[in-house]
């Protein structure tokens, strides 16, 4: 009897989960389902006939060098945030766990680096965009002190275009990444370290052997996560200058080209999901491909580390 | 000795580049506040690092030519507290249902929603809104509060916060009290919740609050303007030569924010370390 009714209990924990299940079949995989129908059609918000066209959509994405071009962007921005990031935020991680220096109130620095993080993206594009443009603060500073003979159009060269969009993604996400890798590195046994330095290990040789090996899944997670979301990038570049990635199509996205063919004229939003889908794909086999090799295939050693 | 030398050494040096860092940090962000006090011909004079006492003057200037800031403050506002009450409640009821009973496939939909934590959103955006206006729900923030009721990041540190908490006694006690299933997680369980609920509702306002592709794929009527739609408008050619008020427009989107952080900056610290708190 007790059992049945044990039974009966647990079935009733499934109706926890209809709301989400619900919501997402609404609002998440039907709408995930129908991007990729959209996808192979013609459709267009202007016209109510829609056709299948195959895969005329990606073909046209490959015809010009527009698509190829901001994914080009979007990595290159991706890529060259990144790596100061997690550099930067590895290299403060391992000053502020470090037991010898003592580093005073690192509660502190840690929250005042990560506030960036929650300022709205948007606001942060416009503040940068009116710090940088021609009469604003950098120029006046740079002209008054000698630095620049006379004041320049910061934001017409692709390459100083291209350095801020880098600088304020590296600039909201540092103190996040610090956060995340202290978690990590406090979750190490201290007996380790302990261990090590009896055995007269230096502080380099315990970065690169202890602590290292057992960061990996969060260093992996740092990795994903943040590529998932560099792949995404939008307000930034869409709001630091013209919206269409000014100057030359410098820091034009993917997702900001998605965001033009859904808006354009026509609204051609069959050729918008292409867009999508080909992020997606791009995306997913790169997470796969961190996950793949990056895997731990010394598990052994790691797994007597972990004991 | 020398030992201890280089470590004392080492020890400045570290803290001068901390303190670079920190003014690099800090620097955009003093700069827009003190500007936001500063009237234009101020701001033209040159850098400043202290308050001017212009506020008001830019106020002026901000809702006199058409941008309804203060409308715009109340749409963020009402949409972040309707999608963080929405995401936070229904989310906690999915990882309730999967901490406390025990069914065939709960590892399954777990593994699912870790999987739906990193899927990128363009991947559905396009589809969702040529769905939602086929529906009628373009222009309506039904669109943007009714999908968080599956919020897979929060569900995902529901679940964390949840194994932390749940005395699986206390709700023995209960059902022998003769409460129903719903009851016991409405009366036992989210009053224990609540600091984990605390800590998810400010990230799902956060979030909702400087979301700005969304609403803008989204809402296409200038009363329904969030903020973030706003400071996009702000950009526009009305505002060209007013930068005291274009400051200050950034600054009240802004420092709601900042005032959040600075009263709640432990929960925020200690939510990102927990792991994926994505929406």
């Amino acid at each position: 009897m007790q059992t049945l009714a044990k039974f009966r209990r647990n079935y009733f924990g499934v109706l926890f989960l209809v709301p989400f299940i619900l919501a997402f079949l609404l609002f998440g995989l039907f709408p995930v389902y129908n991007t990729i129908a959209l996808s192979f059609t013609d459709t267009t918000l202007m016209t109510s006939n829609a056709n299948f066209i195959g895969l005329k959509n990606f073909q046209r994405l490959f015809a010009d060098g527009v698509f190829i071009n901001a994914i080009k962007n979007t990595w290159l921005l991706w890529i060259l945030n990144f790596i100061p990031q997690i550099g930067i935020a590895m290299l403060l991680s391992v000053w502020f766990t470090n037991a010898r220096l003592r580093i005073k109130a690192v509660g502190v620095w840690r929250a005042l680096f990560f506030l960036p993080n929650l300022l709205m993206p948007a606001a942060v594009a416009s503040l940068f965009f009116s710090l940088f443009s021609y009469f604003g603060p950098m120029n006046q500073f740079l002209v008054r002190n000698g630095f620049l003979p006379e004041a320049m159009q910061f934001l017409q060269s692709k390459e100083i275009a291209r350095g801020l969009v880098i600088f304020i993604q590296w600039w909201m996400w540092f103190g996040n990444t610090i956060i995340i890798l202290m978690a990590g590195m406090t979750s190490v046994p201290l007996t380790l370290y302990e261990a090590a330095m009896v055995d007269g290990a230096s502080a380099t040789q315990m970065f690169r052997h202890i602590t290292l090996p057992l960061l990996k899944p969060i260093l992996i997670y740092i990795f994903v996560t943040s590529l998932v979301g560099g792949m995404q990038m939008f307000d930034i570049p869409y709001l630091l200058t013209d919206g269409r990635g000014a100057p030359a199509s410098s820091i034009l996205t993917n997702n900001m080209l998605m965001y033009l063919k859904f808006s354009s004229s026509q609204g051609h939003i069959g050729a918008a999901s292409s867009v999508g889908v080909m992020i997606f794909l791009m995306t997913s086999v790169c997470s796969l491909g961190i996950f793949y090799f990056l895997r731990d295939k010394d598990s052994k050693i790691s797994h007597q580390m972990k004991f | 000795m020398a030992y201890k030398f280089t470590t004392t050494l080492f020890r400045a040096l570290i803290y001068l580049f901390l303190f670079v860092l920190l003014l690099v940090t800090l620097a955009p962000i003093w700069l827009l506040i003190v500007n936001a006090t500063r009237s234009t011909v101020e701001i033209q004079q040159g850098v400043a690092f202290l308050p001017s006492t212009h506020v008001f003057e830019n106020y002026g200037i901000l809702i006199g030519r058409g941008l309804d800031m203060p409308r715009g403050f109340m749409n963020s506002m009402f949409l972040a507290i309707a999608t963080t009450v929405v995401s936070v409640y229904f989310s906690l009821l999915t990882a309730y249902g999967m901490v406390v009973y025990d069914f065939p496939g709960k590892k399954i939909f777990y593994n699912f929603i870790l999987v739906l934590v990193m899927l990128p959103m363009q991947l559905s955006i396009i589809g969702f809104y040529q769905y939602m206006s086929k529906l009628g729900l373009t222009d309506s923030y039904w669109a943007l509060i009714l999908p968080s009721v599956a919020s897979a990041g929060a569900v995902f540190f529901g679940k964390q916060y949840l194994e932390s908490v749940v005395i699986s006694d206390l709700i023995d006690a209960a059902r022998i009290d003769g409460a129903s299933e719903l009851g016991i997680f409405h009366r036992v369980m989210l009053p224990i919740a609540t600091p984990g609920a605390f800590t998810m509702a400010i990230f799902a306002f956060i979030a909702s609050w400087n979301n700005f592709f969304t609403p803008f794929i989204l809402i296409s009527s200038i009363k329904k303007y969030t903020l973030p739609m706003l400071v996009q408008t702000l950009r526009g050619d009305v505002y060209r030569t007013e930068y005291g008020s274009i400051y200050l427009g950034l600054a009240i989107t802004v420092v709601p924010i900042i005032i959040i952080y600075a009263l709640f900056s432990r929960y925020i610290v200690s939510g990102i370390a927990m792991g994926s708190v994505k929406e």
